[in-house]
């Protein structure tokens, strides 16, 4: 699930996958706007056939917090 | 100097009322699609002009009714059909709309009804906690509608049945120099304000300049309803050319619903423009046109971009893949939009050609602007009117100066305000001020940096040794993550900068910002 998700931040932001770790926050470390972060929501829904909540998605801050929320999400569905 | 230009557009497309523009396109148009939405992942309703027209009228039934015709309405919600009945239900029955940011939190919202003296109050149910404490908050508010709710209950009225049972239609002129919204904009004081708008200001604002625009174009909304750049631009303007609007249920969807809606044009924020940019450069290997047509689709070819700057560079970026960028320039204060560049008018380092509704003239350096879009003034605040508002002339706070053809240039800012990437006007004092008040806030600096807001901070040093504080750094990041929690989310810090020495202060001892 870790390199799924490296993976698909790396078509929003210029970090080398190997410079993301779990506790990379989105904002401050990797450098995502909101809207890039709205977006990869979007695709990760296609991506892992899943509805994302998004309000919940919003207290997601760390790239391990999106592990787990994903996690979540594709044992429910 | 003072300059006015753009082309003036046919006397019968401008329109000073809101009413004349959803009247004049239900008569070219009524039995057309107008409002297009999802109602399941991947399932369309649509409703008609003649739809949009009747329900609208129906609210302003309901309205008077309730002896509420000509009160203030606050309206709080995502973009949806529910919400533009309520807002042209309101505006066309002679009342005052007050729409509300989706995202401020309950606190905020009822400091605004209670501010803007609203009565009635229409909420999305995605906001059903300002809806529960909202009448204890606000003593004027006495009608709750709830959006979504099926049937009446003690707490609030179905928007849906009071409509079934208000139907026929409502026969009201709004007079063009009448108040027609309160739109709620930063200050730079901290506290919001509310810019008073008539129905001319917003009618023709929308409706002065002929863009070219085909009629009945497909654009799909995006950007939050509440703001004046996204009513105007996208829903007046639309209505205005019997556009079929498609409404953008998230953000986290946008990809996705332009190939859902197959839009020809949408309007952005710079911010979703350059997270466009990427995904287009994502596949630059590919032949421009296959890629357009896998982001945009085939039949896309215009993007209307406000509410911030936005670099040049990304113009010839799109143009490449045979996408249009029209860059408009405003503000709330003048309905919103001041000037717009277009595609076969556009001169570098401008912000666009001034709109023909509007003059413009330098003043020590400050851009001030003129015209039928220009506010009547904020809400209950006369200083603060007094000091935006002089003969008619609007200061923008922005300085800069416009040429001889009316080409608008702006060169830096006057006022103390950050206007994020996505449009959103935020007051730095007002986060200095809620980070002082923990203890360990020594000095305060916000500021814009990369797209984010950053906070520098000086810890007080007294404290930090009274306490034994030994990691600062983290302590403070733990001030910065509590704030945040609360925060709206245009007005989260995403980067800290901790000093080691104070800042240095002005003669009288502010810090000096730049």
């Amino acid at each position: 699930m870790f390199e799924k998700l490296v993976n698909i931040i790396c078509n929003y932001v210029e970090v080398e996958p190997e410079n993301i770790h779990p506790e990379s926050r989105f904002m401050e470390d990797l450098g995502f706007t909101s809207f890039d972060f709205m977006s990869m929501l979007g695709e990760i829904e296609d991506e892992f056939d899943v509805e994302v909540e998004q309000t919940e998605a919003a207290n997601i801050r760390t790239v391990q917090e999106a592990v787990d929320y994903l996690e979540k999400l594709t044992a429910e569905s | 100097m003072s300059a006015g230009s753009g082309e003036r557009i046919g006397e019968d497309m401008l329109c000073s009322t809101v009413r004349e523009i959803l009247a004049g396109t239900e008569k070219k148009y009524g039995p057309e699609d107008a409002i297009r939405y999802k109602i399941s992942k991947n399932e369309i309703e649509s409703k008609t002009y003649t739809q949009l027209k009747e329900d609208s009228e129906s609210f302003s039934n309901v309205l008077k009714d309730m002896g509420e015709q000509g009160s203030h309405i606050a309206v709080i919600g995502m973009t949806s059909y529910a919400w533009l009945v309520t807002y042209f239900g309101t505006v066309n029955s002679g009342s005052v709309i007050v729409p509300l940011d989706v995202n401020l939190p309950a606190e905020d919202v009822c400091d605004l009804i209670a501010r803007s003296d609203s009565t009635v109050f229409v909420y999305d149910e995605v906001r059903k906690d300002v809806a529960a404490i909202a009448k204890e908050r606000c003593p004027k508010l006495k009608t709750i509608i709830s959006m979504q709710q099926a049937e009446h209950d003690d707490h609030a009225y179905s928007f849906r049945k009071l409509l079934e049972e208000h139907r026929g239609g409502f026969d009201y002129d709004p007079q063009p120099d009448q108040l027609c919204t309160i739109m709620f904009t930063s200050g730079t004081t901290g506290k919001s304000k509310g810019v008073m708008l008539t129905h001319r200001n917003v009618a023709e604002n929308a409706t002065c300049l002929d863009m070219k625009i085909p009629e009945r174009i497909v654009i799909m909304t995006v950007l939050p309803i509440h703001h004046a750049y996204c009513l105007s631009m996208d829903i007046l303007k639309g209505v205005s050319l019997g556009a079929v609007i498609c409404i953008n249920d998230s953000l986290m969807r946008v990809a996705k619903n332009i190939k859902l809606f197959k839009p020809e044009m949408i309007l952005m924020v710079p911010l979703m423009i350059e997270t466009m940019a990427k995904k287009l450069e994502e596949a630059s290997l590919l032949p421009a046109k296959i890629v357009k047509n896998q982001v945009f689709g085939k039949q896309f070819h215009t993007i209307c971009s406000g509410g911030a700057y936005l670099d040049p560079s990304y113009i010839d970026l799109f143009k490449k893949y045979d996408i249009t960028i029209q860059q408009g320039y405003g503000m709330t204060e003048c309905a919103p939009v001041i000037s717009v560049s277009q595609a076969w008018n556009i001169r570098k380092d401008a912000v666009g050609q001034l709109l023909p509704n509007c003059e413009a003239k330098t003043v020590d350096g400050e851009l001030w602007v003129k015209g039928s879009s220009v506010m009547q003034g904020y809400y209950n605040m006369p200083e603060e009117t007094a000091e935006t508002l002089e003969d008619g002339w609007l200061k923008t706070g922005d300085l800069g100066y416009v040429d001889e053809d009316g080409f608008v240039y702006l060169t830096g800012r006057k006022k103390n305000l950050i206007i994020t990437k996505n449009g959103e006007n935020v007051s730095p004092e007002e986060l200095e001020n809620a980070l002082s008040t923990n203890r360990l806030v020594g000095e305060v600096l916000v500021r814009e940096k990369g797209g984010v807001i950053e906070a520098e901070i000086y810890p007080d040093q007294d404290y930090v040794k009274k306490k034994r504080i030994k990691d600062v750094r983290e302590k403070l990041q733990e001030v910065i993550d509590e704030y945040n929690r609360t925060a709206a989310p245009q007005k989260k810090i995403y980067s800290l900068v901790v000093r080691d020495t104070e800042f240095e202060k002005t003669t009288t001892r502010k810090i000096k910002r730049f």
